[in-house]
């Protein structure tokens, strides 16, 4: 474990030392003490710009990867950091907010506005994780969503504000820029107490790793220290998004590291995470900073960490001890079964068609509310059909994929886009964008497809390779979307025209869709209902878990192999269409369960309806809420369902 | 007749082998005891054998097939397996869980036809479980759900039932029934079992042979009463014990 990490702090120091020489020759660093005015320009911006820089990254680094271990051993999952709970997208739309409407707020700096927008997000979360004891599962479905609608929200700002935010979209990819030693103190001030507190907390978390029931058996009282270890990892992670911007994965894979290196204590790990992020950070800071000083392009920071995260984590699942996700924690679901399972799909049967109905004839035109004038019907039903049609599909594609990956998983957070595919769609899009002079629409859905195809094989031969435990799934396939993710957010800092239009697909709309593509869409999302429906018997064992799957003959490899093949395909297609916002393949399946279709057939059927009316009221909403403009349906559609979602979790018993 | 024949059998996972050059058969229509410390490489065994891993090295033969030639629903027919720890099912009725026992006959497309719903029918009523037909699984008490599963196992109609430790979560009365149960099952219609057990004494009460394992390696294989020794149960579990009778049958207890 030293070695490793010793080799790594020489690597980073190698890095930025190749960045400063070149920069300025050692003979003309200035000595101490280091007085500006005495200074030449290019001495201040090594002592005022490289050198706090990657002292920054350090310590940023540290601070994300301390978050992260502590959201983990809290959660006791996994897949668990800062950003699960809604952390960094708040400090995120706090901040596009201020800029549009409030500039003034800016001027004390950043730090006030985004930790006000990261505790306004993450408070009701959190005010929803006590309800519950704190449950694992809870406040990490919480978070993801509480997450999902502010980045949607804040997406749909700089898009509508678009020659405002350049600066923030620099901002969204994590620039480590520094003028001054200011950054570093305010870091450092809260990295030592962060780390003294991290200490304190060891011991009883030691103890909660045995489960609740054993840690409240051994008289640890819970809810205070959940509440307590969860308000510093927000508290670390607020300051480093005030401070740097969207530096994601770190946090999510300094503690992997961590256990893969070997650190088996809570404190260890605690301690060895801190390390670890930091040395990431720097890395790819230093890296950034290598390349910037060969003649390469300048990039953000945080669009890195994830080039480097990404592929690390995917080298080091095959190493780690098979680590499963809290499935489920008692009191955190009460089972419920509809009495009529048959019945609740006739009414959301009847449901998706009076609503199509609906929004195929009524709407907003220039004199306000009503139905479509009989004059203008043979011009416009056509066009507002085809729109409806892809809708739904899209959302019947969409959630099928969620309550397909779920039930294959047993896990209630799988979702399409933890699969990286939608991630590698998005990416495919772009590279079709820039490498075409004038992209057509046949090539950029090709392009799509084999994004998301890539991503998709890159994940089914890992996944071959480790078995595919679900955990190792669920990992990997954020990996991949998060190193997607890296590249786009790179694009998206290359200051080119064209990285808007990519930033408005991402949005996703359906105004373009032409009459074959809507058909297309509509007889893929007929195949998977039937594919779901004929596979409905090996739904049904599957998430009695691969034990029980093999005893009764599964051909478990194969078969889970071909549902995951099933569930990208589907996903990719529908990416197509409503960008890669696929929040309905997350939502559809826990409004299913809600309304207790508990069995594979009405539960894949009932996500499937349900993920087809929200995307049919979400294209509506988005044709009509700013008319005569169209709103970005992917954002329409986590506004609908993610307050919904939110109040289900709400209204459930506490445990 | 030769239930199970292993033949230097190994498996390894990384850094550690944890079954090491074992040869055994397993006798048929016997109720078989697998026992041994902690760590002794019981459950391994037993997953081996139920066809949930493969060995690293060596050959397994079940009633004379070689295990690896098995296709998985094939195997499913023949094998029944109960993991330590049944998952939990949710939102699932016992009566569905049952009928999941016959997916291996019907894959899954086939009908249910009138034999599955007997079969299920039946396993139900073996286990007296059908009066919980309509409960929901997790709503059970331990021992009822440790039944339902029991049942499952029943409906597959497998002729070999492979438990591994089936008792543990459950109180002196709830073990004493699982485990009459399953050798009433077997002594009446000629099925096979092979469970791993913890309580030496459960065991001598309803198991016919035992298999004793130590690091991986066979330590004993006979019927019960060769175990019932103050000698071999102190080599099995390095611990000197009395063995004492009463009405035919054999007690140990700890010095």
């Amino acid at each position: 474990m030293t070695r490793w990490l010793i080799l790594a702090a020489i690597a980073a120091l190698s890095l930025w030392a190749l960045a400063a020489f070149a920069a300025l020759p050692l003979a003309q660093w200035p000595a101490l003490p280091w007085h500006p005015e005495a200074l030449t320009v290019p001495q201040i911006l090594l002592t005022h710009g490289l050198m706090p820089r990657g002292v920054v990254a350090l310590l940023a680094g540290a601070c994300l990867g301390l978050a992260g271990a502590l959201m983990q051993a809290v959660l006791r999952n996994p897949l668990a950091d800062p950003t699960t709970l809604g952390t960094s997208s708040g400090a995120q739309l706090a901040l596009v907010a201020a800029t549009i409407f409030a500039p003034g707020l800016l001027a004390e700096g950043a730090l006030p506005v985004a930790l006000a927008g990261a505790a306004a997000v993450t408070l009701p979360v959190l005010a929803l994780g006590a309800r519950r004891g704190f449950a694992p599962v809870t406040v990490t479905l919480a978070g993801m969503l509480a997450g999902m609608l502010t980045a949607a929200i804040a997406t749909t700002l700089t898009l509508s504000q678009g020659h405002y935010l350049l600066s923030l979209v620099i901002w969204n990819g994590g620039a480590l820029t520094q003028q001054d030693w200011g950054g570093v103190h305010r870091l450092a001030l809260a990295l030592v107490p962060a780390l003294a507190l991290a200490a304190l907390l060891a011991r009883p978390l030691m103890v909660l790793s045995l489960g609740s029931e054993g840690a409240q058996g051994l008289g640890l009282r819970l809810a205070p220290l959940r509440l307590g270890t969860i308000l510093l990892a927000v508290w670390l992670s607020a300051l480093v998004s005030a401070e740097l911007g969207m530096v994601g994965f770190v946090g999510l894979a300094a503690p992997a590291m961590a256990r893969a290196l070997g650190a088996r204590t809570i404190r260890t790990r605690l301690l060895i995470s801190a390390l670890t992020g930091a040395l990431v950070l720097s890395l790819a800071d230093g890296t950034l900073l290598a390349l910037a000083a060969a003649g390469g392009p300048v990039l953000p920071t945080g669009a890195l960490t994830g080039l480097i995260g990404g592929p690390l984590l995917l080298w080091l699942l095959p190493r780690m001890a098979a680590q499963v996700p809290q499935a489920t924690e008692s009191g955190a679901r009460e089972v419920h079964r509809s009495a009529g399972p048959g019945r609740v799909l006739v009414c959301l049967a009847l449901l998706l068609m009076t609503c199509s109905v609906l929004t195929l004839f009524g709407g907003r035109g220039p004199e306000g509310w009503g139905f479509i004038a009989p004059a203008l019907q043979a011009e416009f039903l056509p066009l507002r059909a085809t729109a409806i049609v892809a809708a739904l599909s899209a959302g019947a594609l969409l959630a099928g994929s969620g309550a397909l990956l779920q039930r294959l998983t047993a896990n209630p957070m799988a979702a399409p886009e933890v699969l990286g595919v939608t991630g590698g769609a998005a990416l495919g899009y772009a590279v079709a964008v820039f490498t075409l002079p004038q992209p057509t629409a046949l090539a950029l859905a090709l392009g799509t497809a084999a994004g998301g195809a890539l991503a998709l094989a890159a994940l089914s031969r890992h996944a071959l390779r480790a078995d595919l435990a679900p955990a190792r799934l669920l990992l990997a396939g954020l990996a991949i979307g998060a190193l997607a993710t890296a590249v786009l957010g790179a694009i998206m800092a290359s200051d080119d025209r064209r990285a808007w239009q990519i930033l408005g697909w991402l949005a996703g709309s359906a105004a373009q869709v032409t009459p074959e593509g809507a058909a297309a869409l509509a007889a893929l999302a007929l195949a998977l209902l039937a594919t779901l429906v004929a596979a409905s018997r090996w739904l049904e064992i599957l998430p009695l878990g691969p034990a029980v799957g093999r005893a009764l003959g599964l051909p478990m490899t194969s078969l889970r192999l071909g549902l995951i093949l099933t569930a990208g395909l589907a996903t990719g297609a529908a990416t197509l269409l409503v960008g890669p916002v696929s929040f309905v393949g997350l939502m559809a399946p826990h409004l299913a369960r809600a309304l207790g279709l508990a069995r594979a057939v009405p539960f894949v059927a009932g996500s499937w309806l349900i993920g087809a009316l929200l995307m049919v009221l979400a294209a509506f909403g988005a044709r009509t809420a700013s008319f005569p403009y169209d709103l970005p349906l992917g954002l329409v559609a986590t506004l609908i369902g993610a307050p919904w979602l939110f109040l289900t979790l709400m209204r459930k018993s506490p445990a | 007749m030769t239930l199970f024949f292993l033949q230097n059998v190994a498996f390894d996972v990384p850094g550690r082998r944890l079954i090491d050059g074992l040869s055994l058969t397993i006798a048929a229509g016997a109720v078989t005891a697998l026992v041994g410390r902690n760590g002794s490489g019981k459950s391994t065994l037993l997953k081996l054998i139920a066809g949930q891993t493969r060995p690293s090295a060596g050959r397994i033969c079940h009633l004379g097939r070689d295990l690896a030639d098995y296709p998985a629903r094939d195997r499913a027919r023949q094998i029944a397996y109960l993991p330590q720890v049944p998952p939990p099912a949710e939102g699932m009725k016992l009566a569905e869980l049952v009928a999941l026992g016959r997916y291996p006959w019907r894959g899954a497309l086939g009908r249910f036809r009138p034999e599955d719903h007997d079969a299920v029918a039946r396993a139900m009523a073996r286990c007296g479980v059908e009066a919980m037909a309509d409960r929901l699984v997790d709503s059970l008490s331990g021992g009822e759900r440790q039944r339902g599963w029991i049942a499952m196992m029943l409906a597959q109609g497998a002729a070999t039932l492979l438990l591994d430790e089936p008792t543990s979560a459950l109180d002196v009365a709830h073990q004493v029934e699982v485990l009459a149960l399953l050798r009433q099952m077997c002594h009446e219609t000629g099925l096979s079992a092979v469970i791993v057990l913890h309580d030496v004494n459960m065991a001598a009460r309803f198991c016919d042979r035992v298999v004793a394992l130590e690091g991986g390696r066979l330590l004993l294989e006979g019927p019960m009463t060769e175990l019932m020794t103050p000698g071999a149960l102190s080599r099995v579990y390095g611990l000197p014990m009395h063995v004492a009778g009463r009405g035919g049958h054999a007690y140990a207890l700890p010095e």
